[in-house]
């Protein structure tokens, strides 16, 4: 009867010791469980905002190197569809200056070419001139010769005026017979 | 005060229930019990830490090994490095645990016939034996292992100074006593000032004594699970340390 007196007391005491430890024990344990869980939570959570914000930066620096690739790509076009332009009006230029001097060339080359013919012109008339009068002269120191001339002059200053009358008459001929 | 003495005098020590003689050898069917007792409850959380365990956040069963791996993660690194002995973490924690549950055992008050069928077992010099020896075989061989087998031992005879040289192997020789008989000293003790309680006190009153006694006895049985564990990691590193690293 003792003993079992005696277990029955232990019982108590055990019933008594799961108080005391729920109690006691276990409510700070658990505050203590909640807040490494808590905190746990909290550095999980930051991780994860940590690898959405690394996505999203990720996606960004991935946009902005292909939005800066097209934007090389059009800067490129433009500057060969400029180099080509240049091109074209240079080539126009030149081509243009070509003309232009190829055109003055010809006017320079016209002018040259006229004023060595009036050089020459004048060069040949004075030239004959001198040679004409040598000749005459001459011819007109030899007095056979000199005589020979006039006669010959004379001549053709006859024949020139018998040629003179028949026209003459001709002329006068025709005008009475209107 | 007669029946004090009286009460004393009924206290059997040694005395084991379910013990039985196998291969000439004498089993203690209690303690046998109790530490499988102890053994699967261990197992057990163990299994619901691996099936509950997550990444995220963590449960009461995962919070609390994570609380006591680090404790003794803490404590290998810096005596001895985990690196240079990873095993003995999880041998570490092992025991402790072990023997933390083993000691909480002493608290139910499951009996038959004013015996307990499942007594602390290490109120039993037999379990306490078991785990030294376990742990005194384990760090020579390892310190065999990281020293050589010969340097290791001149090393152990040796210590720091080479004159203490006795006092060291006596040392040595009292590591694996120290460690078993203080773990049963406790745990033992404590069971013999709960049978005193039981003696000396009518049931009306024998309660409380034993509501203080048994509390203590938890706190207690802690604190013993810790020195082991302790003193495992401490010999460990007394047992795996060059002589190179002292400069």
């Amino acid at each position: 009867m003792d003993e079992v007196l005696a277990y029955i007391a232990e019982l108590v005491a055990f019933a008594i010791i799961i108080f005391f430890v729920v109690r006691y024990i276990v409510p700070p344990a658990r505050k203590a469980m909640r807040a490494q869980q808590e905190t746990i939570k909290a550095q999980i959570e930051r991780a994860e905002q940590t690898e959405k914000r690394l996505a999203v930066a990720e996606a960004k620096y991935a946009d902005a190197v292909v939005e800066a690739r097209q934007e090389a790509a059009k800067i490129r076009d433009n500057a060969r569809a400029d180099a080509q332009r240049i091109v074209e009006e240079m080539r126009v230029q030149a081509d243009r200056e070509v003309e232009r001097i190829r055109v003055r060339g010809e006017e320079e080359l016209a002018n040259r070419r006229q004023h060595l013919m009036r050089e020459l012109h004048a060069y040949l008339g004075q030239r004959s001139v001198e040679v004409a009068d040598r000749l005459v002269g001459e011819h007109l120191a030899d007095a056979g010769a000199r005589s020979a001339t006039v006669d010959r002059f004379l001549d053709e200053l006859d024949a020139m005026s018998a040629r003179d009358e028949a026209a003459e008459r001709s002329l006068v001929a025709s005008k009475g017979e209107s | 005060m007669t029946t004090q003495n009286l009460a004393a005098s009924q206290i059997e020590v040694g005395q084991h229930l379910f013990r039985f003689e196998l291969f000439g050898m004498t089993f203690n069917g209690d303690t046998l019990l109790a530490s499988a007792v102890a053994a699967a409850v261990l197992i057990v959380l163990a299994f619901v830490l691996r099936a509950k365990i997550t990444s995220g956040v963590p449960g009461g069963v995962q919070l609390f090994f994570e609380t006591v791996t680090g404790a003794a993660r803490t404590q290998v690194e810096n005596l001895i490095g985990l690196k240079v002995a990873p095993f003995v973490l999880p041998l570490s924690m092992a025991l402790f645990l072990y023997i933390l549950i083993a000691n909480w055992l002493a608290v139910l008050p499951v009996q038959i016939g004013g015996h307990d069928i499942i007594p602390p077992p290490a109120s039993d010099t037999n379990f306490t034996y078991a785990l030294a020896l376990l742990v005194f075989v384990w760090y020579h061989v390892a310190g065999a292992r990281r020293r050589g087998a010969g340097k290791h031992l001149v090393q152990l005879a040796k210590g720091h100074v080479s004159a203490l040289a006795p006092l060291n192997l006596v040392e040595e020789l009292s590591k694996p006593i120290s460690l078993s008989l203080r773990l049963f000293g406790n745990v033992f003790g404590g069971t013999i000032m709960v049978s005193l309680i039981m003696g000396m006190f009518p049931a009306y009153i024998l309660w409380a004594p034993n509501v203080v006694w048994k509390l203590f006895d938890l706190f207690v049985g802690l604190i013993q699970a810790f020195i082991f564990a302790l003193l495992t990691i401490l010999y460990f590193s007394q047992s795996m340390e060059l002589e190179e690293d002292h400069h």
